[in-house]
């Protein structure tokens, strides 16, 4: 029943609102509706001890989407549930799994989650609820944590088995006959949390159930996938991408919602010129302050650890508890260890923690209720993301306030002024590309050592029997008389990769200054040319560090402690070249976008020393480390060649550099990645294309479908580049657009705007 | 996508090869018969394939036979695997099973002519398992018999696994106990050259074993292969040796060991019941020459074996020598004087006497820098300390007993 008594946390948030000084700050404000509940009658036949474990726990009846997830299931339908946070979605797949468990002890389940801590979590949630039904259900996490003692009783008997993709890729299949009890039975496989396997690691993940799925195959198991997403554009189509078969999706959520604030907040501008905002988290910290002291329970999200550090203990500072009471503030990142965490989870439950700062560890299902306001600082990347951290904040009855802290970064200006692109449409996919060839190759060496491949099988693509020779002729594979192949090495291939490398190494960073060598930091292998070049000033925690020598093939950094007045700054050369037109599009008026294969080599050719505050420069240098490279896939943009004619070649080369960086943080947006996903590169006369272009390629080695995708998307992209731009207030382009006129010209931002508008997105 | 396409991409994205291409083998029409006939074999057929059965006989010593023959009837088993992983890739592609037959080690190779006749080498091999009381082999335990089991899972061969002899005798245990020491490593080749004498001319070494079956199968000849089985075969009749010399080291053999870690022999002896006779190792065995480590293992198991006999005097005894010197060591020592004191006499204060004294010993030797570095000396601290805390608890209640006493027989 809902109740018409305002509670104390209401009437502080409407206080918090009707302060006059929060005004300037908000750059939209929107309410939804409160929403009531929307039952279903229970599906019939449910086994009545897990209908009455449900009354015991103050369950009446089922929520719409988890009765229609209850009858998908059951009527043997792969099932893909998204509804917000706190609506009671993992029922959607403890129900039907316990209920079949229920009525025949030998089925099995496999529950997968991309982290331990969200598989530790479900383990006590299927627990309670199994043990309250008194099914006497045999269930554990199988990871890195679980004790070897008990791994064997989990293989031979547990019914429900939690663990991580990555487990599943290295422990369990390449090792099926100890699992042949699961995967004879399996039944069911749960994949929750499936909008965190895109990109690269959800193409793994999409080979890895490939995998999954021949073992089966092969004990005569063909078990419903029952998949549960977080809201994205796409989930019905990421969960048909990732495991390969038709899905029912179900999406109206019955769970109640109580009426909700949100709020786009804007830090009020500091140096007009420059562009640069005052501080998002002194901001959040001031929003923090009067809600929590108001008595509403708040939830902070920070990007960093840093920053969760720095914001909670500010908040601390001033809700300093009375002596020998525990602090009512806490953060809550990862590296905090497990039972601190529980408890905390606890704390904020039973409301003995009125504020929490964490970083996106929270942002994943982990149970602490709902809480009456989050406030993330810094837009979280994803809009995705930024609706699961504002889900955080919701009661089933109250109110409740979600507030977005904007800081200087261009995307989140751009969301600033554009919060319409918060609310209005979710324009975010969840992409995956099973079928780049480097990650299927690499699971199809794993799977034929798993079992071997008959000739006429499809590992994914229609090309196999292609790969299945190509493996042979590399001396992986024997194709034998009886027309399979099998794995005939001695490696064990699915040691030789990992699920989730971005890149495959780091660069250990060694300080020698010390009596004995100190390992200081790691830099990626991408970076390292850049940071650690020999004679770069490394500076780490405000310590110049001299780099005496780079040991390329062993991956480390030798450097010494130094104090010098000079910093290092190394030239990047990016090259690129086009292998293959996959695709294009030519208007005229609007230039040409072409889409193919391209070869990305970078290389760090030489470095100057650019002398403290004066930035004269004092030295150069060159450096020797080896040309990288990779294959990937790239989407390109051609402005009409009337219109770069007429600009000079130096003002055109900033404008190019000016657009390409708006048009990667624009493409991280509509693609819901993370700009770092994007490679971009500016060429005043690219080889290829005889014009200035610019280049977005996919920052992965074979690609994982962001420029396939972002070719669908050029009209968006243009246009709301064009958009970023016009709309900053900056005068000649700052770190929020195109970039500093010191880097972009002086007509940089102009000239970019004006392309912008020639490609269409005028 | 086309396929022209895709073999171009492909040639850049396998950017390490395994090695190069090799001519496919010459269509044979049947490869089993082929490899039987090159080894001059039989085959073995049965559902699901064959298999090249190399059957020979090597003569034992008749030491070696004495000792052997009133064991339960054995199968000495050895496998040559595609790898060293357990996982579900590697196949058996050898199985070498030796059954003790008069004087001779009768010596069945079964060899997988390719990987279709896998089922029915692994039926032939589980045929001839079950046939004996117990399996020996050498990291069987690891390996050898994860692996058949494995194989035959992946088969669906259940009643094959389930009829497998339960007694299972892994020797590497054993060997480790005995002879990984003084050898400085327990492989079975470490084993033949220390102690059965065993020489191999012209082995083919473990690492080369899968490249030739590979090479085999490439269309290689199998000449590879028969140092491979020459391999095995050696393999299992160093088992049966060393089965025969375990059993001779414990009849008393020991007394008269070259090469042989008393300590492990303790343990072995200890196993199977004769502890007087351990303890009689141990004495041998601590002589003043000993290093400190390997005289400290020694001298608990002494202990471990006098207190169980009820011989605590001689128990504490033992550690009066190795008190003398200031370390860690002689810390160590004192603390095994307090727990003698404390369990075996019932005498608290004695033993805390002897944990105030290690406390004493261990900072006169941090001080004197013989604590053999810090870690060590932490961890001897921590026990100290540890055994520090309790005994004075338990003295001081012991006191406040003895206090409380008078005064209830006053009462009284």
């Amino acid at each position: 029943m809902l109740l018409d008594r305002p509670t104390s946390a209401e009437e502080a948030i409407a206080a918090f609102l009707a302060d006059p000084s929060l005004e300037p700050l908000v750059a939209a404000h929107r309410v939804l509706k409160p929403q009531p509940p929307r039952h279903a009658p229970w599906p019939d036949g449910l086994d009545p001890r897990l209908v009455a474990a449900l009354h015991g726990r103050g369950v009446e009846a089922l929520y719409t989407h988890q009765a229609r997830a209850v009858e998908a299931v059951r009527a043997g339908k792969n099932t893909c549930v998204v509804t917000p946070t706190a609506s009671g979605k993992t029922l959607c797949y403890n129900l039907p799994v316990l209920d079949a468990v229920a009525r025949d002890p030998t089925a099995r389940a496999l529950y997968l989650f991309p982290t331990k801590a969200l598989a530790a979590d479900q383990l006590v949630e299927l627990r309670s609820l199994a043990d309250a039904a008194e099914l006497g259900l045999k269930t554990h996490t199988y990871d890195g944590d679980t004790p070897p003692n008990v791994r064997s009783v989990v293989r031979a008997a547990g019914q429900v088995v939690i663990t991580n993709p990555d487990m599943l890729h290295a422990a369990i299949l390449p090792h099926h006959t100890k699992w042949f009890k699961l995967f004879e039975n399996l039944q069911f496989v749960v994949i929750d949390e499936l909008h965190t396997y895109r990109g690269l690691f959800g193409s793994h993940v999409a080979n890895v159930i490939r995998r999954l799925r021949r073992v089966c195959r092969h004990y005569g198991a063909d078990p419903v996938f029952i998949c549960a997403s977080a809201t994205i554009a796409n989930p019905a189509d990421l969960a048909e991408r990732l495991i390969e078969a038709p899905v029912e999706l179900i999406n109206d959520n019955g769970a109640p919602r109580g009426r909700k604030h949100i709020l786009v907040i804007n830090p009020p501008v500091a140096n007009e010129h420059l562009g640069i905002r005052s501080s998002s988290v002194l901001t959040a910290q001031r929003l923090a302050e009067r809600l929590i002291g108001g008595g509403v329970q708040t939830i902070a999200f920070a990007r960093s650890r840093t920053a969760v550090e720095v914001l909670t203990s500010y908040l601390r500072e001033t809700f300093a508890p009375l002596p020998g009471h525990p602090h009512t503030i806490r953060g809550y990142r990862g590296g905090y260890l497990p039972n601190e965490r529980r408890e905390i989870e606890r704390g904020l439950r039973d409301g003995r923690v009125r504020g929490v700062v964490a970083t996106n560890a929270l942002e994943l299902g982990i149970d602490i209720g709902g809480l009456d306001a989050s406030i993330s600082v810094g837009y979280p990347g994803t809009i995705a993301s930024t609706w699961q951290q504002m889900g955080r904040a919701g009661r089933r009855t109250s109110t409740s306030l979600s507030a977005l802290v904007c800081s200087s970064a261009p995307i989140d200006q751009f969301l600033a002024s554009h919060p319409e692109y918060l609310f209005e449409q979710s324009p975010e996919h969840g992409l995956v590309n099973p079928d780049n060839l480097h990650v299927l190759l690499n699971h199809l060496r794993a799977s034929s050592f798993e079992l071997p491949v008959p000739a006429a099988e499809r590992f994914g693509i229609a090309e196999t029997p292609t790969l299945l020779d190509v493996l042979e002729e590399d001396g992986y594979l024997r194709h034998a008389d009886d027309d399979r192949y099998y794995w005939s090495h001695e490696n064990f291939p699915a040691s030789t990769f990992s699920l989730r490398a971005g890149a495959p190494e780091n660069v250990v960073i060694v300080d020698t200054s010390g009596d004995r060598n100190r390992v200081l930091g790691e830099v990626d292998l991408f970076a390292a040319p850049l940071l650690v070049h020999e004679k770069a000033i490394y500076i780490h925690e405000g310590v110049q560090h001299h780099v005496d020598r780079l040991d390329w093939d062993e991956r480390k950094a030798y450097v010494t402690r130094t104090d010098v007045d000079y910093y290092t700054d190394a030239d990047l050369g990016i090259t690129l070249k086009v292998l293959e037109v996959f695709d294009e599009a030519d208007e005229p008026p609007a230039g040409k976008r072409q889409r193919g294969e391209v070869m990305v080599a970078w290389k760090v050719t030489m470095f100057k020393k650019i002398k403290y505050h004066t930035h004269e420069n004092v030295g150069w240098g060159s450096i020797n480390v080896p040309e990288q490279e990779m294959h990937t896939t790239a989407c390109w943009l051609v402005p009409p060649a009337e219109l770069v004619n007429r600009y000079d070649r130096d003002t055109l080369d900033g404008a190019l550099i000016g657009l390409a960086r708006v048009a990667r943080t624009t493409a991280s947006l509509l693609l819901m990645c993370d700009p770092r996903d994007i490679g971009v590169l500016a060429q005043v006369q690219a080889p290829f294309t005889g014009r200035p272009t610019v280049f977005l390629y996919d920052a992965v080695p074979g690609g994982v479908g962001l420029s396939e995708r972002l070719f669908g998307l050029t009209d968006e992209l243009v246009a709301a580049s064009a958009q970023l731009v016009t709309d900053c207030r900056c005068t000649e382009g700052c770190p929020s657009c195109v970039g500093p006129a010191t880097e972009v010209g002086s007509r940089g931002k102009r000239v970019a705007a004006e392309l912008l508008a020639g490609l269409g997105g005028g | 996508m086309s396929t022209r396409s895709l073999v171009e991409r492909l040639a850049v994205v396998r950017t390490e090869r395994a090695r190069a291409p090799q001519p496919q083998p010459p269509p044979t029409p049947d490869r089993a018969q082929a490899l039987a006939r090159w080894f001059g074999a039989s085959l073995s057929t049965c559902p699901g394939g064959a298999a090249v059965l190399v059957e020979r006989a090597v003569a034992l010593p008749p030491a070696v036979v004495a000792a052997l023959a009133p064991l339960p009837e054995a199968c000495y088993f050895d496998t040559e695997t595609t790898g060293l992983s357990t996982g579900t890739g590697t196949v058996v592609f050898l199985a070498g099973l030796g059954r003790l037959e008069g004087n001779r080690i009768v010596v069945r190779q079964l060899l997988l002519p390719d990987y279709p006749h896998e089922p029915a080498l692994l039926r032939l091999v589980a045929a001839e398992l079950t046939r004996a009381e117990r399996v020996v082999t050498y990291n069987g335990r690891g390996f050898d018999l994860p692996l058949l089991t494995t194989r035959l899972t992946v088969h669906g061969l259940f009643r094959e696994l389930a009829a497998l002899p339960e007694r299972h005798d892994d020797l590497l245990p054993v060997a480790r106990r005995l002879f990984r020491r003084p050898l400085g490593g327990a492989r079975l080749a470490d084993v033949e050259a220390g102690i059965l004498g065993v020489i191999r001319d012209s082995d083919c070494p473990g690492s080369e074993v899968p490249e030739r079956y590979f090479g085999y199968l490439r269309g290689g000849s199998p000449q590879g292969l028969a140092d491979v089985l020459d391999h095995n075969l050696q393999d299992i009749v160093s088992l049966a040796l060393l089965e025969a010399e375990v059993l001779r080291l414990r009849a008393g053999g020991w007394r008269d060991a070259g090469l042989l870690d008393r300590h492990g022999m303790a343990v072995e002896l200890l196993r199977h019941g004769a502890s007087a006779e351990a303890l009689e190792v141990v004495e041998s065995a601590m002589h003043p020459g000993v290093d400190q480590g390997e005289a400290h293992t020694l001298r608990r198991m002494a202990t471990r074996l006098l207190l169980a006999a009820g011989e605590v005097d001689r128990a504490e005894a033992l550690w009066a020598v190795a008190t003398r010197r200031a370390s860690a060591d002689a810390a160590a020592a004192w603390l095994e004087v307090a727990r003698i004191r404390e369990r075996h006499r019932a005498d608290l204060r004695g033993a805390l006497d002897a944990a105030v004294t290690a406390g004493q010993v261990l900072d006169l030797a941090f001080a004197l820098g013989r604590g053999g570095g810090m870690l060590a000396v932490g961890r001897v601290r921590l026990r100290v300390d540890a055994r520090l805390r309790r005994l004075r608890r338990w003295v001081a209640a012991a006191d406040r007993r003895e206090a409380r006493r008078p005064r209830e027989s006053a009462v009284a």
